[in-house]
């Protein structure tokens, strides 16, 4: 190699340095000025004493533990769900394709042309097409499988979050399934017919073969899946319902309370979803080193 | 003749209520000017040919277009001021641009002159000492206005004391759809609501209390007016042992309706859109409006049935009024102040009723301190509201005044946790 191609350790921290610098400055400043609110500094109405009143609030006072802690479990099973749900359909999808003779180039578009459109497009869509006076009742309505609105099943805006998880589905499958069949589509082309030629069945060219070689990025795209939903506030807040809700509503509801003083608990909260989006990451860290490990 | 009286009759109610509070918030002298300004002169001279930045919400392209050519135009020709109006999709939005303006130590020049802003706002700016004042009373169409009623002087219960000037005033109550029900059949109060909803199962709901549905929370007041049965003893200071008598049986006479509200009441709509939504598609019978022109501003935006008619109930129609806001770090005050004063105008109180603005809202001035010219192009705007607008004389009558500004989160949060949650 070229010494141009191998720079020095210098020479790479000077080449990252506007990124990181960005970085630190922008998201590393905003994180402490919101640990600084959420530890009660708000100079603007005279609050300056640091406190972790904010935290002991939304974990055990009666204003905000049973939201709180609803919403821990809401935001928990419909990441969960959401993820898990993307994560088959992709894998299901992508093989799929990836086992197509014909058109492959074709179904490769239809799979991921939802990927550029925004949630916030992917939730009001959800909205006009499966709510009980949307594009869909009214269908049934005309076929005259049901008579008025209400006999339509609830499927945004329900206390279970399945709107949410059908948007969310809707919209991660695609960007997980690209991710693996990018994999698949790279893998060398002689492991197939070399398993089939040593007699394994389609499961086990699967199971041994294809499952092994998608899990890390499977795995990957996965855990970003479940990092965003989290965190993410738009889908939540235009199909779900006012209870239970998501963590991040939550948040926002507070930030915009008309009350001040209730700014540091919606940092505090914020930034108890943050330590669980990367308390993801670890545990991606974790499994990604035993899965190294085994093979 | 007989819509002047009905107004007579609010003003009536309106001061008759506020005795009580008008002694001693009246008692400090008036402003003379402007702070900051010599004379009206001087603000009319330092305005013009500047721009004036107004936020506002912008979710109606007619109330945006109405603003646009209704005010700016007036602006422009008069006081040659130019009009920029800077939509926000909720007014909160505003208000944490000059709140982020504030810690980030910009204490001048901000970007934002003047808000459209409501009580909760109000209250949030006040707390933080970010608004320009007090200026209210000290623009000439303050006259025109009745300070002495607490409906104006307190915006949410909160004490405007100069610090923002009304634009127009609200009234909540019903839209029903006259091509689906008759009126004969419409409730006229909470005990016929109540007997309604069990007589129809799911075709009721209500805006859910909290923020964004500060109309929620106002009919949640009303029910508690009838249920304690009446207004005039919440009136004043908030008054924690009333409340905790009569809250339970708010709860009670709510949550007895739940089996038959719209999606057994596991759910509630989140706003006055949604609302209208729903009554649009024919998924619930009643929507509310808080515009005098009724349902007119929602029919002429093509929303809900061009059939759509206004009721109110015969008592407890809560009413109050809206306002503008200057910024202490406004970058142009004196063209703000002459905004808020083209707003108070008797011609454009007149104008700013009709439903077709999108706006639709009452006056804010005091009809009996308008020239005998005035008075009559204000009646008259008032009787040609049309067929969507409901009957001002039953409006007037069931008129109350809202609670003290504590019940506003007091009584988001408890309906949450026991209507909502339970």
């Amino acid at each position: 190699m070229s010494s141009e191609s191998n720079p020095s350790r210098w020479h790479i921290a000077i080449l990252l340095a506007p990124a990181v610098i960005v970085l630190l400055v922008l998201f590393g400043g905003g994180l402490i000025y919101s640990l600084l609110q959420s530890l009660g500094w708000q100079p603007l109405i005279g609050q300056t004493r640091l406190s972790l009143d904010a935290y002991t609030n939304l974990l055990f006072s009666p204003d905000y533990a049973e939201v709180f802690w609803s919403g821990l479990a809401f935001s928990l099973w419909v990441s969960g769900l959401s993820t898990v749900i993307s994560a088959i359909l992709a894998v299901a999808i992508a093989l799929l394709i990836y086992q197509t003779a014909r058109g492959i180039r074709l179904w490769t578009f239809l799979f991921q042309f939802n990927l550029p459109v925004p949630h916030l497009v992917a939730a009001v869509g959800m909205l006009f097409l499966l709510s009980q006076s949307g594009l869909i009742s009214r269908g049934t309505v005309a076929l005259g499988l049901t008579s008025t609105p209400a006999d339509f099943p609830i499927l945004v805006r329900d206390t279970a979050g399945l709107g949410i998880i059908i948007a969310y589905v809707w919209k991660e499958t695609p960007f997980i399934g690209v991710i693996v069949l990018g994999v698949l589509r790279s893998m060398s082309d002689s492991y197939d017919p070399a398993a089939r030629n040593l007699g394994a069945n389609g499961w086990q060219r699967f199971r041994y073969i294809l499952l092994p070689l998608i899990t890390p990025s499977l795995l990957s795209s996965s855990l970003i899946v479940f990092a965003f939903t989290f965190g993410a506030y738009e889908i939540p807040a235009l199909l779900g319902v006012r209870f239970p809700r998501g963590l991040p509503v939550t948040a926002l509801r507070l930030f915009t309370d008309a009350d001040l003083n209730a700014r540091s608990e919606a940092m505090a909260l914020s930034l108890l979803i943050t330590l669980m989006t990367s308390l993801v990451i670890v545990v991606y860290l974790w499994l990604r080193g035993i899965a190294e490990r085994l093979t | 003749m007989k819509h002047l009286r009905h107004l007579v009759i609010v003003t009536l109610l309106l001061l008759t209520m506020g005795n009580a509070w008008a002694q001693d918030e009246t008692a400090e002298a008036p402003f003379e000017t402007p702070p900051g300004f010599a004379s009206w002169d001087d603000v009319l001279q330092q305005a013009k040919g500047t721009t004036v930045n107004w936020y506002m919400w912008g979710g109606s392209d007619a109330i945006n277009a109405f603003v646009d050519d209704f005010y700016g135009t007036v602006l422009q020709d008069e006081y040659g001021i130019t009009l920029n109006r800077v939509p926000v999709a909720d007014t909160v939005d505003a208000i944490n641009l000059v709140l982020s303006e504030a810690e980030a130590g910009k204490t001048e020049g901000g970007s934002v002159d003047m808000i459209w802003i409501n009580g909760e706002n109000f209250f949030t700016l006040r707390q933080a000492d970010l608004l320009y004042g007090p200026w209210a009373q000290t623009i000439p169409n303050s006259t025109l206005v009745d300070w002495e009623s607490p409906a104006v002087a307190f915006d949410f219960g909160v004490p405007v004391e100069g610090y923002e000037s009304p634009w127009s005033s609200a009234q909540l109550h019903f839209i029903y759809d006259s091509s689906r029900m008759s009126a004969e059949d419409l409730p006229h109060n909470y005990d016929e609501l109540t007997a309604w909803i069990a007589a129809h199962p799911g075709r009721f709901t209500y805006i859910a209390p909290g923020p964004g549905g500060y109309m929620g929370t106002r009919f949640v007041k009303q029910v508690l007016y009838h249920v304690s049965g009446g207004d005039e003893q919440w009136n004043g200071e908030w008054n924690p042992t009333l409340y905790a008598e009569w809250s339970p049986k708010l709860w009670d006479y709510l949550n007895a309706w739940k089996p038959n509200l719209w999606r057994s009441g596991e759910t509630y709509p989140a706003n006055e859109n949604e609302l209208a939504q729903l009554f649009a598609n024919g998924e619930v019978d009643f929507a509310m409006t808080q515009a005098t022109a009724g349902a007119g501003p929602y029919i002429a935006a093509g929303l809900i049935p061009e059939t759509s008619r206004a009721f109110t109930f015969e008592q407890y129609s809560i009413g109050d009024y809206n306002y503008v806001a200057i910024m202490k770090n406004a970058p142009n005050k004196a063209a703000s102040l002459v905004l808020a004063n083209l707003l108070l105008r008797p011609d454009r109180q007149a104008g700013h009723i009709r439903p077709e603005t999108g706006f639709g809202l009452g006056y804010a001035i005091d009809i009996n301190r308008v020239s005998d010219d005035d008075r009559a192009m204000l009646q008259k705007a008032f009787a040609d509201l049309g067929d969507g607008a409901a009957d001002p004389a039953a409006l007037s009558a069931a008129f109350a005044p809202d609670m003290a500004p504590e019940s506003q989160s007091i009584i988001e949060a408890d309906w949450e946790a026991n209507v909502l949650r339970k």
